[in-house]
């Protein structure tokens, strides 16, 4: 299946869940990472147990602390 | 307009922007014609060249009425012009 | 509110602009922004708010200027160090605008003094370096009603966003909560490109003016990312939550909130 992830199209194993995406992608801090699917929020005990597909578009929003 | 009536346009108050250069002159005339109420008429006295050129283009922008621009014959212009409030811009 | 000949030039390149217009300088010179912090975030936002005009601009900053930070912190300069960086930042932004009204502030903000900090302001710019303190504003912004942007930077990469009260998510909505200390990388611990400090930080006084002047699309509702390496901004478009803590139907955050946070000097 086609999602967007990041901005970016690309084909993803058919049926996988959110946690199986974090991993794919690879996210650095996957205990702090905010995910948006289809533009809402999806709860951080919730990876596991959301289910994606074709056409879903995922944005991985990461804390930044700098600033100074 | 018909020109005989263009004459008759009298000012409602005058600027001088022949010391500063271009954009400043344009910033000036905004800023004299800012002070004056919707239709006013303004006189600009302003040198020949770029700023004759481009302020009565750049008010028009604005969307200011450009009513009249003779030649002082000194090297300055007079221009007059009305003033019309802009559309607020998004 | 007249300008005299040499306001009207100083500002003349922006004076031109129809979306600005003497109208939007009046507005300018009447604005009072907060920026908290005067490091690698609010020195651009600082600066370019005292160069645009700004009638009058706070600035808070519990440190003294350390030679580390002149790699992008530019209100500094090398005589400076060591100098309290509000009186640092407070000489450099009259130096460039003699006009500007500088409140400068040497304090750490917290539970106890933020809503008095933010009250007297228009818009607040959060140039800090820590979670503790970026929930801290963004908590308090969305208890006065203030409007405020919010930026973080890391390594090569920057993101912001801007609350107003009643438009879109607020910082809370996306983050919920502070991550615990050292879970995720300070800029201490990774490390800065001054000038990603200084293309968000310029983002920011870019959103204030915006906002001052009524003019545009604010960045509201979404998050906009610059990944300096590859040359990427992106606009990530984000919903209010309707369980925020702070910002939701039923909020349990009614005051400000102190939270511990990892030592950083940044």
């Amino acid at each position: 299946m086609t999602l967007t992830v990041t901005g970016v199209l690309k084909e993803y194993p058919e049926g996988i869940n959110l946690s199986r995406l974090i991993e794919l992608e690879k996210v650095a801090t996957p205990m702090y990472v905010t995910v948006a699917l289809n533009d809402d929020f999806v709860e951080s005990g919730g990876f596991g147990s959301t289910a994606l597909k074709d056409g879903d578009k995922v944005e991985f929003l990461y804390f930044m602390g700098g600033g100074r | 307009m018909p020109a005989e009536r263009m004459a008759d346009f009298r000012p409602d108050a005058a600027a001088d922007v022949t010391d500063v250069v271009c954009p400043v002159t344009f910033v000036k005339a905004l800023a004299a014609l800012d002070e004056l109420e919707d239709g006013r008429i303004l006189e600009i006295r302003l040198n020949d060249g770029e700023a004759a050129r481009n302020v009565p283009l750049s008010l028009k922008d604005e969307g200011h009425q450009v009513l009249r621009l003779t030649d002082n014959g000194d090297g300055t212009c007079a221009l007059l012009v009305r003033k019309v409030s802009a559309c607020p811009v998004e | 509110m007249a300008f005299n000949a040499e306001q009207l030039a100083r500002y003349s390149r922006q004076i031109i602009l129809k979306e600005l217009g003497i109208k939007g300088q009046q507005k300018l010179k009447q604005a009072r922004v907060l920026v908290v912090g005067a490091g690698g975030l609010g020195s651009p936002a600082a600066f370019y708010l005292a160069a645009a005009g700004v009638g009058h601009i706070g600035i808070i900053d519990a440190d003294e200027v350390d030679l580390s930070n002149l790699q992008r912190q530019i209100l500094h300069g090398t005589d400076d160090v060591g100098r309290p960086k509000a009186d640092s930042a407070r000489a450099s932004l009259l130096a460039l605008n003699p006009e500007t009204e500088v409140r400068a502030l040497r304090a750490f903000v917290d539970a106890g003094n933020i809503m008095g900090f933010i009250r007297d302001y228009d818009f607040i710019i959060d140039g800090t370096d820590n979670f503790p303190a970026k929930f801290l504003i963004n908590d308090a912004c969305v208890l006065a009603g203030k409007a405020f942007s919010h930026a973080g930077i890391l390594r090569f990469t920057g993101q912001l966003m801007t609350y107003v009260p009643g438009q879109g998510p607020c910082y809370r909505c996306v983050f919920r909560e502070p991550p615990p200390p050292e879970a995720v990388p300070s800029c201490r611990q990774a490390g800065v490109i001054g000038a990603l400090a200084g293309v968000v930080g310029s983002l920011q006084a870019m959103e204030a003016v915006k906002y001052i002047v009524g003019a545009g699309a604010l960045l509201t509702g979404a998050l906009l990312t610059y990944n300096g390496l590859q040359g990427d901004f992106r606009k990530i478009a984000l919903s209010r939550r309707a369980d925020c803590d702070v910002c939701g139907e039923h909020p349990s955050i009614t005051a400000p909130v102190d939270y511990a946070q990892a030592v950083c000097d940044a």
